[in-house]
């Protein structure tokens, strides 16, 4: 069964990329453009992950971390983002963010922390 | 010392040393008028004493003559005196102990000589006008002023009248005056002091030491002198002011006049004013040695304080500027990670989507599936850079990371390997690959390693070699930078510590370097030291202690 992917970010050209990667390596990927439309979606829709990021306009990713904690204690969130400090990953951390990782980063290794994250191995699956 | 701590030092000396030597000159001055005046007061009685008792000796010299002559007038007759021989035997008699009688004579009232013996013609001279023989028969004694007599000496002369007989005689005497002079002259007080006699008409009696000589005129008006005995202060012919005592001998209306130059120093109280000097002396040396030691003793504790603040401003700028830096550096790489992410999605999606059939539509099409992946590798290359600056963006306070130090000796590494390169220097790492994690500050770790790093970078010449190695000792994680450069002599070894100490050129070395990795390293909990071999090179170790796991 695929992952479930939701895929935060306002940077457009890089969502739509990594949306349609994610995609060719068999995940169900689905991209939004701010927080907002993360938790709307959420709503509506079964995810396994949320990959999401911080700085955005709007919403603030932080506060979509916690809005998810609170109302889908289940989805695991991996934080993806460019604007990495000590404190952020800190923070990020302590809201329940299962990992932390800082742009630009190699598609397997996102690939690697989706699938370890929720338990299922590609290797797994294809048995 | 600095030229101003130099200068501060001077003028707290100053200040110090007039506080403390006006009041011992003043002491000093005061101390010394008042043995001026105890010298002025003591040479005024002195004189006064000399005087009196001068004049007392020559009165009873003249005293002694007087009755002498006094008893041989009234014990015989002038027959028996003007018998041949006797007078000459009576002379010898009187002259037994001492030549003071240069001749006698035996004159009767009508002024003529009875008898005569002595060394001058006189047998047959008159007297009967000369103003003695008067004075002589009216008042029965007569002593003459001193005169010159024929010879030119200065003579003396006595005259008694015999009254007993019912014609009266004299008996007269010339005196030697030279014990007379003698007693005056030992008046005359060390290497200034003067004495002399006056007759009432102002004629020297006896020879002055400075002025003139025998019966010459004094430069004295002897009519001022008061009666008895008088002390003043004068001024003697030449100009030079003297204390003059003054006193009057009774018998004779002459005046003795003794002086002395009141400022010729006397022996004891030249020693205690000696004394005094060589006192305020040794005070004043004494006073300015303290006074310079203690000025120099605060001075330098000043300068070491000013010194201790201006190293810990200047590593609180140090700070300040790394952290701006930092977060300057920071800003960017946030603003780069993001184009960075979407360049390499979107070139990785390039490479996802060139399939087969594409490769083989055209012969270019390989290029574009090698080029998307070169895309990617130069995202990673972009990322390395932007990932090591967020990595020095972090805190300056001490934070606990989870640390391999190989990790930190190969970053902080990465930054001085291009330079190297360029100046063909090796560098060689013997890094302990099973070493242990610590707990420590990474990026002040780095900050540390970095700057040994620098330092060997510019240490070694072109050509020469930088060894790394890391290892683990029982208690330590240990860090070693050693370089094949020309070594820390041995005189500035101390100093390589100091803030501000550097032997780079101006503009090129802060000096503060390796102070701030020394107190980083201390700061972390562990040290930084270092061994030199002038010629062969050195080695800096940082060592860190080993958590617990």
């Amino acid at each position: 069964m695929a992952i479930h992917v939701l895929i935060v970010d306002d940077e457009e050209d890089f969502l739509r990329a990594l949306v349609m990667r994610l995609e060719l390596r068999g995940m169900d990927a689905h991209g939004v453009m701010s927080g907002d439309e993360a938790l709307k979606t959420l709503a509506e829709r079964h995810f396994d992950v949320v990959v999401l990021d911080i700085k955005m306009p709007g919403m603030d990713g932080l506060d979509v971390l916690r809005a998810i904690r609170r109302s889908h204690p289940q989805v695991v969130v991996l934080v993806l983002t460019g604007h990495a400090s000590q404190e952020l990953n800190t923070e990020g951390r302590s809201l329940g963010a299962y990992d932390y990782l800082i742009k630009p980063v190699k598609l397997e290794t996102i690939v690697e922390r989706i699938t370890t994250a929720v338990g299922h191995d590609p290797a797994e699956e294809g048995q | 010392m600095e030229r101003r701590y130099r200068q501060l030092a001077w003028r707290m000396t100053a200040a110090a040393l007039l506080v403390a030597l006006i009041p011992l000159y003043i002491l000093g001055a005061g101390i010394y008028l008042y043995f001026q005046t105890v010298q002025r007061e003591s040479y005024r009685n002195e004189l006064q004493n000399l005087a009196i008792n001068t004049a007392n000796a020559m009165q009873l010299f003249l005293a002694e003559r007087t009755a002498t002559l006094e008893a041989l007038a009234h014990a015989a007759t002038a027959e028996h005196l003007a018998r041949p021989g006797e007078l000459r035997k009576l002379l010898r008699l009187l002259n037994r102990r001492r030549t003071s009688f240069l001749d006698l004579g035996i004159i009767d009232a009508q002024g003529n000589h009875l008898a005569y013996v002595g060394p001058y013609e006189l047998q047959d001279h008159n007297y009967a006008d000369s103003q003695w023989f008067d004075e002589t028969m009216l008042d029965g004694v007569f002593i003459s002023d001193i005169f010159l007599g024929h010879r030119g000496v200065p003579h003396l002369v006595i005259a008694v009248k015999h009254e007993l007989g019912e014609q009266p005689w004299i008996l007269r005497a010339t005196i030697d005056p030279d014990v007379f002079f003698k007693l005056v002259r030992s008046a005359q007080l060390g290497t200034t002091g003067d004495a002399y006699i006056i007759n009432r008409n102002g004629q020297l009696q006896t020879p002055s030491r400075f002025s003139a000589g025998v019966l010459e005129q004094a430069a004295f008006d002897v009519a001022t002198a008061p009666p008895g005995v008088s002390v003043l202060e004068t001024t003697r012919p030449d100009g030079t002011s003297v204390l003059t005592a003054r006193a009057w001998l009774q018998d004779v209306h002459w005046l003795l006049v003794v002086d002395r130059d009141p400022s010729e120093p006397q022996a004891s109280l030249l020693l205690a004013r000696n004394t005094e000097l060589a006192l305020l002396a040794v005070g004043t040396i004494l006073i300015v040695f303290a006074a310079m030691l203690q000025v120099r003793f605060l001075v330098r504790r000043l300068e070491a304080e000013d010194r201790k603040r201006a190293t810990v401003e200047a590593q609180l700028a140090h700070s300040a500027r790394l952290v701006s830096v930092g977060r300057m550096a920071a800003g960017v790489a946030h603003e780069i990670n993001n184009p960075l992410a979407a360049i390499g999605e979107l070139s990785g999606l390039l490479e996802d989507l060139i399939d087969d059939r594409f490769l083989e539509s055209s012969p270019h099409a390989p290029l574009f599936r090698d080029n998307a992946r070169k895309i990617q590798e130069h995202v990673e290359r972009a990322r390395t850079v932007t990932h090591r600056l967020l990595g020095f963006a972090r805190r300056m306070e001490p934070r606990h990371d989870t640390v391999n130090i190989n990790e930190v000796v190969e970053e902080a590494l990465s930054f001085i390997e291009r330079d190297a390169g360029f100046r063909n220097v090796n560098i060689e790492r013997r890094l302990d690959t099973t070493i242990p994690v610590v707990e420590t500050d990474r990026s002040q770790l780095q900050q540390v390693l970095l700057n040994l790093f620098n330092n060997a970078l510019d240490a070694v010449a072109e050509g020469g070699r930088i060894i790394v190695q890391s290892k683990a000792t029982k208690d330590t994680i240990e860090m070693a930078v050693g370089d094949s450069g020309t070594g820390i002599p041995k005189e500035i070894a101390s100093r390589v510590f100091d803030p501000f100490f550097t032997t780079k050129g101006p503009g090129q070395g802060s000096g503060l370097g390796l102070s701030i990795s020394h107190s980083i390293m201390q700061k972390l909990g562990g040290s930084l030291s270092f061994e030199s071999e002038p010629g062969r090179g050195t080695v800096f170790r940082a060592s860190l202690p080993r958590t617990t796991a």
